[in-house]
This record gives structure tokens, sequence and C-alpha cells, in this order.
């Protein structure tokens, strides 16, 4: 067997549609054999939290550029699909689904197990959330000391949802995602349209997915800033955010998967007298103080569930949208170059379900994790 | 396509300014002070913020799924939609035998019927 | 130009092997890890050859229990008289107890002593060592330290010490051996088969071309099966990987046996028996059952649906190969000596703890890639399966085998994520420190148990669906009729993939779950027997009805009604919670799922061979090796696992390295009948496992001199009968005008006549707008 024979088109790619999928790819194996290092290499990078050293470093990213070397091969045997009339869109044959592409029925199913995902996830977060006492309820009820962390569910939104300025990336990040959900529908319209100019076409596509893109770098940004870096506030805001200058991070306030020592000003005695509210004098805690049998002070909270929920849940929600920069990343570069045309507009389609599936999954994340 | 429009206006942008005008009720309903709302009813007010939340969440999810999402208004909708229902029942169960079954959750259950009593 | 461009990328996958498999090279073992190895260095000394160490007292062999008073002393280093300290010593026995005489020696337990803070200044200790009673080669591994005594006061300081080692064996009264190191037989085993493996590969390719024996020739066939995406050689790799990973896995199993011939055994350590029969279980489910399954599904759907191929081959070819890939990242960990040795069941806390030896999170990584593989089949499989059945072919009239494998895939793809998300807790927890299953924390055990199990028990049903379907395939043909009550059979099926999912928590009884759940386990759990039961009796009603021909496949499925059967009542007495008490975690337990998983999914794949190997190949398999291949392996392993059960209501404990017999009753021992009982479930594993090989030889010979085989040897009617023996690679079928083409259903002898149902219609007017539809109802 020979390559570049055009009835048996090379694994490496490019491959010719007319005459179906590809019955050879290189792809899948070295796809697989990155994975598997990169899964290896990361596990020798970190061992229970503790950072092994950058030596370490190095391998892993071998394995990402493998996945990636993987994933060229991929798009490349994809990249001429839709051009020059190479479609292969197959439609299924029968009930219940007939006349529906293929793919189509194939991203609905995927979509399934993803919700499964999802919902293990919630599940995990509802059960630790409904089942360990909130730090908000283990303070008022005064069963503390000082100096000694008891375990509580601390949920993010304590401090997300804390002030306008806290929510902000959060709320930006709804409507980037919400944006971003209507322009790769526009994509897809100006994708299907016939009676329009080739170049007009092609403009309008590469602009609406490049607008995706930039909405999804822009989502994850958001994210960082609101995790790691936090954002100072100009001058005449300060005011509001009780003469802070910056809106510190979930890490600067010490809301880490690591943390068993957490202390917030809101669990400090002396810290809520002296800033105005002051302690609910419904609370037991407040009956205890004035009775003398509490000294009050500083509740010291082991969170660390609480943490770990909260960014591996928001986290995987995250790798999913990083999952989708990569693949508009493919359609922007694709649609550059004219690729997509009436014939191939549904393969924008299929990434268009991932994609609203991923502001779904938002639309739940969202309130329940950053707001409640 | 979508080949309907929503009050006389294209369905996507209509899409868009509602699932907006409902995303800016859910932050409000969170800064809002609720606490009178909760105590007519009886409850916290972290309770009455959950229902709300959740509340809203429900049709935003609907016209995701159903307008930007293709599943109101073609001629494959039904299949479709079904599929994407199908999981509802899994989602349930997990839900309901994992989310829910902490043993510190609230129970209703007496003691001696609780876990970890063998009455040894 | 191909060659060169290929030998590179071979080398370059090797290189990047050697680079994977290096760093736990490093990690034989040598023997207990610590002190014995690294020297003392409390004192941060360095190692010298100009101190001597030395033990005095010891005799050239020991008797047995015999105590002896040891001397151990050091020359020579910086060490002086007058010194503030001299010297201090640390000595470790493999075997027997040490005990220490005075106050200038402390004991850390019985198999090290060392020296204390008043034995600080003396060059030599007395310490006593009592000789065991077994006759094991005993080590002494001797560490001293020569101090130069330049400390001001207590503390000591380290700089100018040395330190040195001495290592003595000594025999007992008998010579015995070298004990043999379970992991160095394992490894060696997986060696020479996945060798033969190769050498049976390079065989092939000689047979299929002798004068092109050559690089050039054999570096395009390789590269084409390692970038096909065609189902039919997909389904070979799948089937491949599957048979040597079963193999694999019943080494792991014989191993296992062997260390549970005799009460008491020393084969296996504990935490040896413990990765063997993680290994064993994970092995034997992921990487040998599911493959199997997949390599039938692969070959056979698209054949039975009248497709060309599935709905995503690359996809599809994806799935495949995350399975080697996962299986290295999963033995990685075994060859250190440091495999997973949680069970397969990797319950939390253990899972996430210090103690769970580092092979566990190679574990965990590997068993996510096996998610995604499955999550992707199921994809695949399920969209394959909906759109693109040959026109004509409605719903009810896909064979049994392509239903059971769409509800085993349904079932599969929607409980997989659960354990992923809970494999990637797992592996989170253990490498970058997240709190899911940290108990201090707050977190809850359970939440694996519940995550696991809700995939855990749909993925045994998914395991056992496709063995039903090959069999009704195997006893309709057999019987040369169709089989009976098709549409029972397909809403039994579709009724265990519902029920699978709500009764896991059978699996969790003594766990200290939510009563109310248990309460409602216990009642699914009796529901989900039902449509099992179903099955059976139209498996019986089907041959009543028929003419039974008995071939090998038919032999098997025999077996397996008989077998799976009783496997299945034997888990009946599981759903009542106070007999699952008992019972948990006994051998009750171990033979009950033995009994469904190779009487019921083993004698299905089994079947399944010797049906579909013709088809497949192009070759006939020889009957009589096959009837005696049944007839040893049946008997065999009836034997070995039948009395299981009477061990488990006995009490003895599954996951135990061993257990002991009493003639009198105490709690937590056997009778004396169950040391016999087990050497005969040994010895019957050996044979059982040897008797497998009948197949692989039948194999062997069918593929180099076996009859050529007719499209359709056995009168089945499916359209993977409509091809040729084996079909082209671009499938054809001999369609009823004599043309090849691809299918309808009027071209096929289908006896399976049904009117769609009125839940049939119903949902054909509810969803299916377009006024033409093809299907046509007969």
């Amino acid at each position: 067997m020979s390559y570049d024979d055009p009835h048996h088109p090379s694994p490496w790619g490019p491959h010719d549609w007319k005459h179906g999928s590809p019955h050879n790819s290189w792809a899948p194996f070295i796809l697989s054999m990155g994975v598997a290092i990169f899964l290896f290499t990361l596990a020798g990078a970190f061992k229970w939290g503790e950072f092994q050293g950058w030596g370490k470093i190095p391998l892993i990213f071998v394995g990402l550029g493998v996945v990636g070397f993987g994933l060229l091969v991929w798009w490349r045997q994809d990249i001429s699909f839709g051009v020059n009339g190479e479609v292969f869109e197959p439609k299924s044959a029968g009930a219940p689904f007939q006349n529906i592409d293929i793919r189509k029925v194939a991203m609905w199913v995927f979509l399934m197990s993803e919700m499964m995902v999802f919902t293990s996830l919630f599940s995990t977060y509802m059960r630790y959330r409904f089942g360990i006492a909130s730090c908000q309820t283990v303070f008022e009820s005064g069963e503390w000391v000082e100096g000694a962390a008891v375990t509580c569910f601390e949920p993010a939104s304590h401090l997300i949802a804390s002030s306008w300025f806290h929510i902000a990336p959060g709320a930006i990040n709804t409507f980037a995602l919400i944006i971003s959900s209507f322009t790769i529908v526009q994509a897809l319209r100006y994708a299907k349209m016939r009676d329009i100019d080739e170049d007009v076409r092609r403009k309008k596509i590469t602009r609406y997915l490049g607008s995706t893109w930039f909405l999804a770098i822009l989502f994850l940004t958001m994210k960082m800033i609101e995790w790691f870096l936090g954002f100072p506030l100009p001058e005449f805001l300060h005011e509001f955010n009780h003469g802070d200058s910056t809106i510190n991070s979930l890490y600067t306030e010490g809301y880490l998967i690591n943390a068993d020592h957490y202390q917030h000003h809101e669990y400090d005695t002396h810290y809520l007298e002296s800033n105005g509210h002051g302690l609910d004098h419904d609370s037991d805690l407040y009956a205890m103080m004035e009775a003398g049998s509490h000294p009050g002070g500083h509740m010291m909270a082991n969170i660390q569930v609480s943490a770990t929920t909260f960014y591996v849940t928001t986290g995987t929600h995250g790798a999913h949208v990083f999952g989708g920069i990569i693949g508009l990343s493919y359609m922007t570069l694709k649609a550059a170059r004219g690729g997509y045309t009436p014939d191939n507009a549904v393969s924008i389609e299929y990434f268009g379900l991932y994609w609203h599936f991923v502001d779904l999954v938002w639309v739940l994340v969202f309130p329940f994790f950053y707001l409640y | 396509m979508a080949h309907y429009k929503i009050m006389g206006q294209d369905p996507y942008w209509m899409n868009f300014y509602g699932l907006m005008i409902l995303t800016l009720m859910e932050v409000l309903a969170v800064g809002a002070d609720l606490g009178p709302a909760a105590n007519s009813l009886g409850t916290e007010e972290k309770v009455v913020t959950l229902w709300i939340l959740t509340i809203i969440a429900i049709p935003k999810f609907i016209m995701i799924a159903a307008i930007f999402m293709h599943l109101y208004g073609d001629e494959d909708s039904g299949i479709l939609t079904m599929t994407a229902l199908f999981p509802a029942f899994f989602i349930l169960i997990m839900i309901l035998f994992v989310g829910l079954t902490h043993p510190n959750a609230a129970s209703g259950l007496p003691d001696w019927c609780r876990p970890g009593n063998y009455g040894l | 130009m191909v060659g060169k461009r290929s030998k590179g990328a071979i080398v370059a996958l090797v290189v990047i092997a050697a680079m994977l498999a290096l760093p736990s090279a490093q990690s034989l073992p040598v023997g207990i890890s610590g002190v014995q190895e690294s020297g003392c260095n409390c004192h941060g000394a360095v190692p010298s050859d100009s101190v001597v160490a030395s033990i005095d007292g010891l005799p050239e062999s020991y008797n047995y229990s015999e105590a002896y008073e040891l001397t151990v002393s050091f020359q020579g280093g910086p060490s002086q008289e007058g010194n503030v300290n001299q010297g201090g010593f640390h000595l470790w026995a493999s075997e027997g107890a040490l005990s220490v005489n005075d106050a200038t020696s402390q004991l850390y337990n019985q198999n090290e002593v060392g020296h204390t803070d008043a034995g600080n200044d003396q060059l030599s200790w007395t310490v006593t060592w009592t000789a065991p009673a077994t006759d094991k080669n005993v080590d002494f591994v001797l560490h001293v330290n020569s101090v130069n005594g330049n400390a001001d006061g207590a503390g000591g300081g380290t700089s100018g010490d040395m330190w040195s080692k001495v290592t003595i064996s000594l025999g007992g009264p008998i010579e015995v051996l070298e004990a043999a190191d379970p992991f160095v037989v394992l490894g060696v085993l997986i060696i020479v088969s996945a060798s033969l493996l190769a050498i049976t590969l390079a065989y092939v390719f000689y047979r299929k071309d002798p004068d092109a024996f050559d690089w050039d020739h054999f570096a395009p066939w390789l590269a084409d099966w390692m970038t096909s995406t065609d189902h039919k050689k997909i389904g070979t790799l799948y089937f491949v990987a599957g048979l040597f990973f079963l193999g694999v896995g019943g080494i792991m199993a014989m191993i296992i046996r062997i260390q549970l011939s005799v009460p008491g055994n020393d084969f296996l350590t504990q935490e040896q028996y413990n990765q063997f029969f993680t290994l064993h279980g994970t092995t034997m489910i992921f990487l040998a059952a599911m493959p199997m399954i997949n390599g039938f599904a692969n070959w056979m759907i698209p054949l039975q649906l009248g497709a060309a191929d599935l709905a995503l081959p690359r996809i599809n070819a994806m799935s495949f190969w995350l399975q080697p890939f996962a299986a290295l990242l999963i033995f990685t960990g075994v060859f250190s000596g440091h495999g997973a040795d949680t069970g397969w069941t990797g319950y939390a806390p253990y899972v996430v703890s210090e103690g769970a030896h580092y092979g566990t999170t190679m574990w965990a990584a590997g068993q996510i890639m096996l998610v995604a593989s499955s999550t992707l089949t199921g994809i695949n499989f399920l969209t394959t399966m909906a759109v693109m059945r040959a026109p004509g072919m409605g719903w009810m009239q896909m064979p049994l085998f392509s239903w059971s494998i769409l509800v085993a895939n349904v079932m599969l793809f929607l409980s997989i994520p659960a354990f992923g998300v809970g494999l990637i807790q797992v592996y989170l927890d253990r490498v970058v420190g997240t709190a899911f299953y940290d108990i201090a924390a707050g977190g809850d055990p359970l939440l694996w148990s519940h995550l696991f199990w809700y995939f855990g028990h749909p993925e045994v049903y998914v395991v056992v669906v496709p063995s039903f379907g090959i069999i009704s395939e195997v006893i309709a043909t057999s019987s040369r009729r169709s089989i009976f009550g098709y549409r029972s059979m397909v809403y039994a099926m579709a009724g265990i993939g519902i029920v699978a999912f709500i009764v896991y928590g059978h699996h969790m009884f003594t766990s200290g779950m939510s009563p109310t759940l248990r309460f409602v386990t216990m009642l699914t759990t009796m529901l989900v027997a039902v449509p099992t039961g179903i099955k059976v009796f139209n498996w019986l009603m089907t041959m009543h009805g028929g003419s039974l021909v008995y071939r090998t496949h038919t032999l098997w499925a025999l077996g397996f009604l008989v077998t799976f059967t009783l496997g299945g009542i034997s888990g009946m007495f599981f759903p009542s919670i106070a007999m699952d008490t008992h019972l948990h975690e006994s051998y009750f337990v171990v033979a009950h799922f033995h009994y469904v998983l190779v009487g019921g999914t083993v004698f299905g794949f089994f079947a399944g061979i010797y049906y579909w190997w013709p088809k497949a190949t192009g070759k006939m398999l020889s009957e009589k090796l096959g009837v005696l291949h049944f007839l040893t392996a049946f008997v065999s392993y009836n034997a070995l696992f039948w009395p299981m059960h009477r061990l488990g209501v006995w009490g003895m404990t599954r996951r135990h390295h061993t257990y002991f017999v009493t003639t009198e009753e105490a709690l937590g021992s056997l009778p004396m009948e169950a040391a016999g009982w087990n050497m005969f479930i040994t010895v019957s594993a050996f044979l059982f496992f040897f008797s497998n090989f009948i197949l692989v030889f039948n194999m062997i010979v069918s593929s180099i001199r076996g009859e050529d085989a007719p499209d359709d040897p056995w009168g089945g009617w499916s359209f993977e009968w409509m091809t040729s023996s084996p079909p082209p690679a671009h499938t054809l079928y001999k369609l009823n005008d004599g043309s090849w083409g691809l299918p309808t259903l009027k071209d096929a002898n289908e006896h399976i006549a049904n009117e769609p149902g009125w839940l049939s219609s119903w949902f054909q007017r509810l969803l299916v707008t377009d006024e033409d539809t093809e299907e046509e109802s007969h």
C-alpha cells in the first residue's frame, strides 16, 4: 500500500473527503500516547499537593506537545472538509432520527454523557454543602475555640457575593458566555446563507467565530483574575469598598484547597464589632459572649472541602471552555481560509451545540456556586 | 436556522435580551435584603435566595436549549428534545442517591434508624 | 523513504517508552525500604570502608526458636576513647524476634533494634535474637555509626562521622531456596506472553507472503494496523488485546490461588496479595472483558445492521488506542512493587491515604483514560444503531446481539462519567492535594462508594448483557428457529438497563449508608432479577420449540444457561440486607460474581468465539478441540468456583491474604475441611487455566491449516451471514438477486415478523413528521 495514492490518502493527512471518512489516521494513536504521558508526568510533578520541583515540568509539556501534535494530524485531515465539494455528511437512515445528520445525533449523545459528568460534580457539591455545617452557622453557634481549626463549609459565594465589585468578574463571565452563544449562532447563520457574496460570508464567519474565541478567552481571563490575581479599584470607588484599594482574589483571601486554618474577618468578633454591623443579636454566640461564657475572637476554619468542590467544579467547566477555545482556534483559522460554505455549515452547528451546553452549565454553576 | 420570530424580532436577539434580563434579576436577588420576605414565609433568607435562583435558572436553561440549540421549531426538534431529556431520570437518581444522602444532611428519621446505630 | 520514516518513528516510540519505564525501573524492590538501604543518617554521616561492622554469636545455621546472644560491634573510623559519644548501631533481622538485654539498646519492633542515648558511648552492644520456627532464610543488616565526638553536649555534631554496614544471611536447619518474588514471576510471565504474541504477529505476517518478509513490507502493514479506522481491524485489535489481558488476569489469579492453597501461607505477603487481587479485578473487568465485548461489537454490529462502518470511525480508533496506553499506566505501578493495593473498588479513604501505594495514582490515571475510551465507544455505538440501520430495518427487527450492545452501551456511557469524576477526585487528591476524601477536612468516604457503585453496578450489567445477546443468537441458530419472545427479550434488556441504575446500593449495605436508600435498594434489587429470569425462560422455550444441533458454541450456550442461572440464584441472597450483612466480603460473594462473570460473561465470549470465528477469519475451528475445551473447562470451572459458596458461608473472608483453620469454634477461623477445599480449588484453578489453552491452540491451528469457512456455516439469519467469510475491507453483502452491495431488510431471510406495537406506532406518530418514511411494517 503506497501513500499519497488518492484512494489511500496518507494517515498523516490531508484527506479527500469525497471518499468518506478516513480509513487510516495516526491521530488516535498519537493522542492516546500524549494523554498517557501527560497524566503520568503530572503525577510526577506533584505529590499530595507538594510541588516536586521545576525539573519535572518539562516532561508535562512533552505530554501536552504530543497531544497537540495528535490534534494537528487530526485537523490536517479535516481542514479540507467542505471545500471544493468535499463533503461527507451522511444522514440518518431510520426512525426516529431520519434525515438528521449523523454527527448531530452523535453530538447530542455526547452531550448526554457530559450532563452526567456535571451531575456527578453537582451531586458531590450538594452532598457536602448540605452535609457539612456552614461556617456561618458554626460561628454563630459559638461551638468553637480560637486557635483550634473547626471543619465547616464556607461557600465561595460568601466571598464572591459580598459586594458588587467582587461579583463583577462572575457577572462579566455570564454576559461573555451569553454573548458568545449569540455570536456562534450568528456565525452559523452566515455560514448557511446562500445568496451572499463568498468574501462577505468568509469575513462575517471569521469575525463571529473570532469574537466567540475572544469572549471565551475573556471568560478564562476573568476567571484567573477572580481566582488568583484580583484587581485594583480606581480612587473614586475606594469608599464603596470599605476603603480598600483592591478587590482581593480568592487566593489572596486564603480560599485554597489546602486551607486548614482559614481565618476571615467575617468570623472575627473584634472586627465585626469595630466595623459596623456587629454580631447578629439572635445568635447563640452573642448570647454566650454577653453571658461571658465565650471570649469571642477569630475563628479558624478548615475549609478544604469547600474550596475543593468550588475549584474543581468551576475548574471542570473552565476546562470545557478551554476545550472550546481549542476547537474555536481551529475553526477561526479554517473560516479565515474560506473553509465554511453552506455545504459544511453544519460543522459550526455541532460546535455550537457543545458551546451552548457549556453556557447551560454556566447558567447552573453561576447561581449555585457564585451567588448562593 | 430558526424560521420563526419572537415578538416580531429576530429570535436570537430576543433570546439574548431575555437572558440578560434574567441574569440581572439573579444578581439583584442576591444583592437585595430578603430578610423581611423570609420572615414572613417562616424560613431563612438563604432558602428564599435558593428558591429564587432555582426559579430563574429554569427558564434560562429552557431558553438556551430551545432557541440557541434549535430544539424548538426545527423539523427534527421532537426526537432531539427527547434525546436531550432522556438523561433526566438518571440525573434525578444521582442527585437523590448521591447528592442528598449525606448522613448529616437534614433527615427526619428517628435516632434508632440513623446510620451507625445498630443497637449493639 | 517510507521505511526510514517509520523506522525513525519506531525508534522514537521506544525511546519514549524507555523514558517512561526508567523511573519505575529504579524502584524495583530490594527489600523493605528504609534504614536497611540508606543507612542511619540521623547523624548526617558519610559511608566509609574504614569502619568495619561485625555481628558475632550467629551460628552456622539456626535451630528453630532458639535464642542467640549476638554482639554487634565496629572498629575504625573517627571514634576514640574519651569522646563524648563514640558510636551507634541499627540492626535489622528479616525473621525471628529481636530483644534487648540492657538499657544501652532499644527495641523498635521485633525486627529492629538500635542504640539508646545511654548506649551512645560504646563500640559494641549485646542483643538477643530468637530464631523463627519456619525454614526461611534470615537476612541481617547491621548499620554502625562511628562518631567523632565533636559534639558540644547533647544533640551531637554530625560532621566527620562515618557509617558502614554489613549484611549476613543465615539459613535454617533445612536448606531452602530463595523464595520467588511474586512480582518477578508476574513480570516474567507477562514478558513471555507478550513475546509469544509478538512472535505470533510476526509469523502471521510471514504467512501472508513469505517472500515479502522484510522491513519495507512490514512497516506499512504494521502502520496500517496502528492507524486503521476500519471496524473489522479495530475489532481484531480489541479482541487480541482482550484475550492477552484475560491471560494476564488469569496468571494473577493463579498466583492468588497458590497463596490460598494452604492456610497461613507466605508465598505472598499481605502487601503483595493486596496488589494482586486489585490488579486481577481491574485487569479482568477493564482490560479483558470490556475490550472483548468491544471486539465482538466492532466486528459484528456494522455487519448485523448492514452498515458500511460505525458512525464515527476515527473516534472508534481513538477508543481503542486509549486502552493499551491506559494498561501501561495501570501496570507501571505494579512492577515497582508499589502497585495499587486498594481492591478494584478503590474504597476511600484508603485510596487517597499515604498508606496506599504510589501505584494507586497511576491506577487512577489509567482508568481515567479507560473512562474516556468507554464514553467514546458508547456514543459511537448508540449513534450507529440509531442512525445506520439498513433501510427497512426498524428497531424491532434488529438482531438481539445488536440490542444487547445497544443496552450495554447506553448503560455504559450514562454511568461511567460518575466513575470518571470519582477517579479525577482521587487523582487530584493524591496529586494536587484536594480534599474530596480527606476525613479531617470533612471529606466523606461514602461519596466515593456512591459514585463508584453508581457506575459499578451498571458496569457489571454492561459486561454481562452482551453475553446475553450472543447467547440469544447462538441458541436461536442452534435450535434452527428464531428466538422465542423477541419482543419480551428486548423489553427485558431495556428493563435491566433502566433498573440497573437504582440497585447499586446493594454493594453498600454494610457501609452505613442512608437507611431509606438501603430499603429502596433491597426492593429494586429483588426486582431486577425478574427481567433476567424472563430471558432465561425465553431461551429455554426457544430450545424447546426448536431442534437443537450440538456444536461447540451450542455447548457453551448450554453451559452458560446452567452457570449463569446458578450465579443469578446465588445473587438472590444479597438483596436481603440481613443475609448480606453476613455474606458481605465473604467467599460467597466471590463465588456469586465469578459464576455470573466467568460462567456468564466469559462463557458467552467462548460461545461467540466459536460462533463467529469462521465469519471473521474465514477458517473453521476444530469441533473436536472445541468439545475437549468445553468439557475440561466446564468441569474444572465448576470444581473451582462451586466450593467457594460453602467457604463463604463458613465465613472465609475475601481480600484477606491468608486464612486459618482450627478444630475449635473460634471467631474468624474456619473448620479443618476449609483447607482441603482451598487446595481443591487451587488445583481446579490450574486445570481451568490450562484448559483454556486448548482454545488458543485451536485458534492457532485453525489459522494455519483450518478448513475454509463458507459464508454461512451455521445457518444463521442475520446480515453478517450474508457477507463472505471473511468480509472484504469494504463490506459487501450477497443480495438475493446474486449481486453484491449493501442490504435492505427485504434481502435477508428474516424470520422475525413483528408488527410495530402500539408503543412504537405512538412513538412514530409523535416524532416523525416526515410523510414518506421508509419504515416497512410487515
